[in-house]
């Protein structure tokens, strides 16, 4: 107990959480099949806002953070309607080019403290331990610090918060909108021409993983108490992308199984900080060459289903490879 | 009349690859449309269904005008499609296919398919019953299951259509259907256009097999060049001097 309560290991578990909901909102953009790379851009628009309203207007950290997600959302309306025309490279491209501009902006601004950087942002879990405080805990319960608790709580909002996010996501995901997301994945032209408005449910999926990142970078922001335009540079950018690379995009169980294992591993690794951008350049040739679909695809989950359930097999489900063509 | 085409032309840069071609389709009418490869029957359809826009010419359906519809309107429209080429949502499954073809048909929304609403779990419901039906009509009703791609090829041919039929459509345009088909199917397959026809829809067939052609078609239509160079039932076309040189002739030496 005394070991998990470690703040070393409550900050890992809540990076985890944070770079899960990122993985939810490239998972949200990768099931229409648009490779946005936009979503560190979004990220820093959402920890920005968040964090200058806490500290400049003095907005409560429970509206800001929403707030912060609303603006990403504001800023995809505006590049996405143009941008959402593209495919394939083109808008990762248009994406990545995006989240450098928002850099650099933030980088010159005044209100953003440029290259320094946001620093005493409000903490949420400082927050939290105050709360816990005044509700008669100051002593704390059991040999748990009031601090200790107050990273818990802050441990089960963001748990709660992803928890509904998978929820959405596999919800959506069998619904008539997600279908529709599935179709214009697999084939862009046949979706429109069976009758779906191609270009309004990109837009969607592209805001949805604007507002999550926005959320992720808020959330984010209230936690590290310090942000700074380099935390949202090319290489948050690609990290975002390696979560799906790595996972899987096809369920919404891969992107968060490529945060779990990408936020694990440079800690494992510690003894190797300088190898980092190796090792992910490593996994993501070694990934392409053996397992394009990503560690988690659908038919691993149908796998493992019939294997859990002992179910007989649905008749040709279970000698089909994603993509194949007759 | 459920469509008609008046002197629509359509040009690549300087190339015209339809020019003036008109006809119409009347409800519940088959219409066949042949002619040599390059003639413009793909084209045709692409324009009809609004992925290329005519560069002039009018395209009536139902008493209004189809220019500067989007494809996804026109299918809700009533217009629906197979293509030449199987273009299947290959990882899924073969009802989800068809569940798809529906979509303008459906209402459920964003927040209705998170909080599985009442109405929108009877939409569901209804929906893949309905979609069960289609693949029972096409005959592939046990393959519900199956992922489209897995799908042997003639049984994709069915599903695409399946998929265009689940949009409720009143003028179903099938792009050479039988293509790589052998006899017996395309038997079968004459025998569902039959079904669909019944069923109160208006067809338009790009086909080469002139057997099916000469077989369902009420009436043909005759394309080389991208110009219609004959129009009538098939008894006429096929002793139509035009045509035989065009496209027959070609076929029996």
């Amino acid at each position: 107990m005394e070991f998990l309560l470690n703040p070393y290991y409550m900050q890992l578990i809540t990076f985890i959480i944070i770079n899960a909901i990122l993985g939810i909102s490239i998972y949200l953009t990768l099931s229409t099949g648009q490779l946005s790379l936009g979503n560190a851009g979004f990220m820093s628009v959402g920890a920005y806002t968040s964090a200058l309203l806490t500290l400049k207007a003095g907005v409560p950290l429970y509206a800001a953070v929403p707030l912060g997600g609303a603006a990403a959302c504001l800023l995809a309306a505006i590049i996405g309607i143009p941008t959402t025309r593209l495919r394939g490279i083109y808008l990762a491209i248009a994406t990545l080019g995006f989240g450098e501009v928002v850099r650099v902006i933030i980088l010159n601004l005044k209100i953003t403290n440029g290259a320094l950087g946001l620093s005493s942002i409000p903490s949420m879990g400082v927050m939290l331990s105050k709360g816990i405080a005044a509700f008669g805990l100051a002593g704390g319960i059991g040999g748990i610090s009031v601090r200790q608790l107050g990273s818990i709580a802050v441990i089960l909002i963001l748990a709660l918060i992803l928890g509904f996010l998978i929820f959405f996501a596999l919800r959506l995901s069998s619904s008539r909108l997600g279908r529709a997301f599935a179709a214009i994945k697999a084939d862009e032209h046949a979706a429109e021409v069976s009758g779906i408005d191609t270009r309004y449910y990109k837009l969607l999926a592209f805001f949805m993983g604007a507002f999550v990142a926005g959320i992720a970078g808020g959330l984010a922001a209230h936690i590290t108490f310090y942000i700074g335009p380099k935390d949202f540079a090319y290489h948050r950018a690609v990290e975002i992308l390696l979560f799906a690379v790595l996972g899987g995009s096809d369920v919404v169980w891969g992107p968060i199984l490529g945060a779990v294992l990408l936020t694990v591993l440079p800690e494992v690794l510690r003894f190797a900080t300088e190898y980092r951008e190796m090792i992910y350049g490593a996994i993501l040739v070694l990934m392409m060459a053996f397992r394009p679909q990503g560690l988690i695809s659908e038919s691993t989950l149908a796998l493992w289903r019939t294997k859990l359930t002992r179910q007989p097999k649905i008749a040709g489900q279970d000698k089909v490879t994603r993509r194949t063509t007759p | 009349m459920t469509l008609l085409l008046e002197q629509v032309t359509k040009q690549f840069g300087g190339l015209a690859a339809l020019t003036d071609v008109g006809f119409t389709v009347n409800p519940g009418e088959i219409v066949g449309v042949i002619g040599p490869n390059g003639a413009g029957k793909t084209t045709l359809f692409n324009l009809i269904t609004g992925v290329l826009a005519p560069s002039s010419g009018r395209i009536i359906y139902q008493k209004q005008s189809l220019v500067d519809f989007k494809p996804h309107k026109i299918t809700e429209l009533g217009i629906a499609r197979t293509f030449q080429n199987i273009r299947l949502f290959e990882h899924l499954t073969a009802l989800e296919n068809v569940v798809v073809g529906a979509h303008c048909r459906m209402k459920a929304g964003l927040w209705q398919g998170i909080w599985r609403t009442a109405a929108q779990r009877q939409e569901e419901k209804n929906i893949r019953e309905k979609a069960r039906e289609l693949l029972n009509l096409v005959g592939i009703g046990e393959d519900e299951l199956s992922l489209a791609g897995a799908l042997p090829y003639g049984k994709q041919r069915r599903l695409e259509i399946a998929r265009a039929l689940a949009s409720q459509p009143d003028l179903l345009l099938l792009d050479e259907p039988a293509a790589g088909m052998n006899e017996s199917e395309t038997d079968d397959l004459q025998i569902l256009i039959k079904k669909i026809q019944e069923l109160g829809k208006a067809v338009i067939l790009i086909e080469h097999d002139m057997g099916l052609v000469m077989n369902i078609c009420d009436k043909l239509v005759v394309l080389n060049f991208g110009k219609k160079i004959a129009e009538g039932i098939p008894k006429i076309i096929q002793d139509h001097p035009a045509v035989i040189e065009a496209y027959l002739g070609k076929e029996e030496d």
